[in-house]
């Protein structure tokens, strides 16, 4: 279905071979999956399937890319568009139309199909993607996770014969990324389509792919069995981790298979004590939080508490009011009634300098916080703003992510590098309170360990206090101390990490399924229990 | 109250500056420009472009206090009742017929004003469309024959809304990071950059799901002309007439 023929691509700007001479075949009805470290060129590679790229980012590309016997080169992006269906990073940035059933219906409507046929495939897109209370909605105020099932949506309309997917996970939460998996899969095994996603989240998909082509950043690539593309890769899920760490012989892809092969493990070792943290005085304090839009109530008389030396994530289903609430917290949003404080102060009177230091909001987007024109002028910036000596903020990130350019243009990093200036730039001015709206997107094994170590470090060194909103349960799992379980506007769960995570089986990380009844959630506590 | 045809206020706007240029008279455009800052107050709906008017009144009022401050400063002299009078920059024989500073007269000043406004009132109309209308929609009824020009196209009619929603991120980004009154000459480069980038991967996206590729359309939801929309165009086609009139 899909063939590379001795495919080279690099950027006409850069120095870098994007890839090298690549060449393999994807056959009809395959579930392949593309993984890599950020900025590899995985998204460069999907993106090659329907022609955007060359066609609309420029670049040298060599050898041929053929789809269903077409090769891209000699055809616009538009007239492969009855055949590959793609679904980009950001949805958020592809959309076309205005509402729902308009994004759904675009595509056909280019293509000049009839409108009942039309009209019956938008209904079963409604159904299967289970969006049919949302037709009438304007895409803008849907929230991520919505946003993300609209866009696979309007890929799915138009019956095409590949899928192209990049991260489509990423901002699901664990149950709505379960369910749009089992739908690909049941769509790759019921009509034969043919799908290749990109995914940092492997304890996700690796489940349901046949295939894995692993990028490994110098041009090269290689593509084969799971097992043995895991077998020695350095991005893994944590299950094989788990593996490698007890030392089986085998890689398990699934839950099943390692929960057969440690049977033994789990009746021996330690329970781990729940270590609390020591708390120092109230950061964050809301009462009564409510916040409408229109007819909508989407935080119901909330109140939240969080202390310094504290790490709180906040969990729950998408649409849940996870980001409102932190919109609400940092003050660029002012509640229908109640009340937010930060050390003291309402949050919406923070400004200038005291904001800076009280409180650091990473948005979703972390570049809607930049808006220099290279690395090295936002980092500048931070200085200047914070009367640091000059280059501390630049020493920081260089701590973060050594790899990156000073001159680069932040819109050309990739999405963790992105992050990481974010992060650096927020914590030049060493903020009381640091506020992350999932922070893990697009980010590799790699980046999130790192991640984590700097939180940690700047939680419990430093006595700060850091509230993250996130869907990784991984991440959840590694870092957090206390979670705040949000449901249709309010609180439904908050306790220690331990017992909330163990508490329902969608929301418990990998670990923690395999090594069920014990109570432990990551690698690093069954280690810990075996020592012990 | 659903929205109108999106070529309704398109219309309506090119007919209303076709009044503002036959009659060229500053109280017209002054009128046009109320009228227009009426019907988006009215009419525009929540969304993000919606602010595209009062971002192009506030670039009109600009661009009128540097056309007055150049036109009285620069220029061939008018005659008549003068109001003050600035020393002459002495220029080289060869510009002969130009000349900086001296005696501003009040029809000079007039002059200048007059102008200006006519030009506000232009910009301020091609605002108020944008304003009115989703540039989504727009496309959607372009004919595919303009899309031959592909991404310009797109650039052109989503260029401006992208704009004003650029505006709004950046200046909540400074907000963020404890700077509420950034300067412009700060944020005008990533502005373009930003707002140019993301009509651009309007055009990629809009490119990948087939549009342009078949020189005809389907329609899932007909856009249907209702009554409110001749309406509009009604009282359009009458101040045009009008104009035109009383030339």
């Amino acid at each position: 279905m899909i063939k590379f023929s001795n495919v080279s691509l690099i950027y006409p700007t850069s120095t870098k071979t994007i890839l090298e001479d690549l060449s393999f075949s994807i056959v009809e009805g395959e579930l392949v999956l593309v993984i890599g470290s950020t900025g590899t060129g995985k998204t460069s590679l999907l993106q090659l399937i329907n022609g955007l790229v060359p066609h609309h980012t420029g670049g040298i590309l060599a050898g041929d890319i053929t789809v269903d016997g077409i090769s891209t080169k000699l055809v616009r992006p538009g007239e492969l568009a009855h055949l590959v269906g793609i679904v980009g990073q950001n949805p958020a940035q592809g959309f076309v139309t205005d509402t729902v059933e308009e994004e759904l219906a675009f595509g056909m409507e280019a293509l000049n199909l009839a409108p009942d046929l039309m009209r019956k495939r938008v209904e079963e897109i409604l159904d299967l993607l289970a969006l049919a209370h949302l037709r009438n909605r304007a895409i803008s105020t849907l929230s991520g996770g919505e946003q993300q099932r609209v866009a696979i949506g309007s890929a799915l309309v138009m019956h095409p014969k590949v899928l192209v997917l990049d991260e489509p996970t990423s901002a699901l939460d664990p149950i709505a990324a379960e369910e749009v998996l089992s739908i690909l899969h049941r769509l790759v095994h019921d009509l034969s389509l043919t799908v290749v996603i990109a995914e940092h989240r492997l304890e996700r998909v690796i489940g349901f792919a046949d295939r894995i082509i692993h990028i490994s950043g110098d041009g090269n690539a290689k593509i084969d069995l799971p097992e043995i593309i895991l077998k020695d890769a350095n991005i893994a899920p944590p299950i094989v981790h788990l593996a490698r760490a007890l030392g089986l012989s085998d890689v398990g892809l699934n839950v099943r298979d390692v929960r057969r092969m440690t049977e033994k493990i789990r009746e021996i070792g330690k329970e781990v004590d729940n270590v609390l943290p020591t708390l120092g005085a109230e950061r964050i304090l809301a009462k009564d939080l409510t916040i409408k839009y229109g007819s909508s109530v989407v935080l119901k008389s909330l109140s939240v508490t969080v202390r310094a030396g504290e790490i709180v994530a906040l969990m729950g289903r998408n649409g849940a009011g996870k980001s409102s609430l932190l919109t609400a917290l940092v003050g660029l949003q002012k509640p229908t009634s109640g009340t937010s404080h930060i050390c003291g102060t309402a949050s919406t009177y923070l400004k200038g300098k005291v904001r800076r230091e009280t409180v650091g909001f990473i948005p979703q987007e972390p570049s809607d916080l930049l808006y220099g024109q290279s690395v090295v002028g936002e980092c500048q910036q931070g200085d200047k703003d914070n009367k640091i000596a000059p280059g501390t903020t630049f020493a920081l990130l260089q701590r973060i992510v050594p790899s990156i350019g000073p001159d680069t243009h932040p819109s050309d990093l990739s999405e963790g590098q992105r992050l990481a200036l974010a992060l650096a730039i927020v914590l030049s001015a060493q903020p009381q309170v640091l506020i992350l709206d999932e922070p893990t997107r697009g980010l590799d094994y790699q980046s999130k360990a790192l991640l984590v170590a700097l939180l940690r470090n700047f939680s419990k060194e430093l006595g700060r206090c850091v509230l993250i909103a996130t869907h990784d349960v991984e991440l959840v799992a590694e870092l957090a101390d206390r979670v705040i379980f949000l449901a249709d506007g309010e609180i439904v769960a908050d306790g220690p990490t331990l017992d909330i995570l163990l508490s329902s089986p969608a929301f418990a990380p990998q670990v923690a399924k395999v090594m069920s009844p014990r109570r432990w959630l990551t690698v690093a506590d069954v280690i810990a229990a075996m020592e012990a | 109250m659903k929205s109108l045809h999106p070529l309704t206020w398109w219309i309506w706007s090119l007919l209303i500056v076709g009044a503002v240029i036959a009659t060229n008279s500053a109280w017209v455009a002054g009128f046009a420009i109320a009228v227009a800052a009426i019907s988006v107050h009215q009419f525009a709906e929540d969304a993000p472009w919606a602010k595209s008017f009062w971002f192009s009144l506030r670039l009109g009022a600009i661009i009128l206090v540097i056309r007055t401050v150049i036109g009285v400063l620069i220029g061939v002299p008018i005659p008549g009742t003068a109001l003050f009078s600035i020393p002459i920059l002495p220029l080289p024989s060869w510009i002969a017929g130009i000349r900086i500073g001296g005696v501003v007269t009040q029809e000079r000043l007039l002059s200048s004003i007059h102008e200006g406004l006519i030009i506000i009132a232009v910009i301020c109309l091609f605002g108020a469309a944008v304003s009115l209308t989703s540039p989504h929609k727009l496309l959607r009824v372009t004919p595919v024959v303009i899309y031959e020009f592909g991404v310009a196209t797109v650039i052109a009619t989503s260029a401006l809304p992208q704009l004003v929603q650029s505006i709004g991120r950046i200046r909540r980004a400074r907000t963020l990071r404890g700077d509420e009154n950034p300067s412009w000459r700060s944020i005008a480069i990533p502005l373009l950059e930003d707002s140019l980038s993301r009509s651009l991967e309007l055009a990629a996206a809009m490119d990948s799901r087939g549009y342009g590729v078949s020189r005809k359309r389907s329609r899932y939801r007909p856009i249907a002309w209702q009554q409110i929309d001749s309406i509009v165009l009604a009282s359009g086609l009458f101040a045009f007439a009008l104009a035109l009139v009383a030339r």
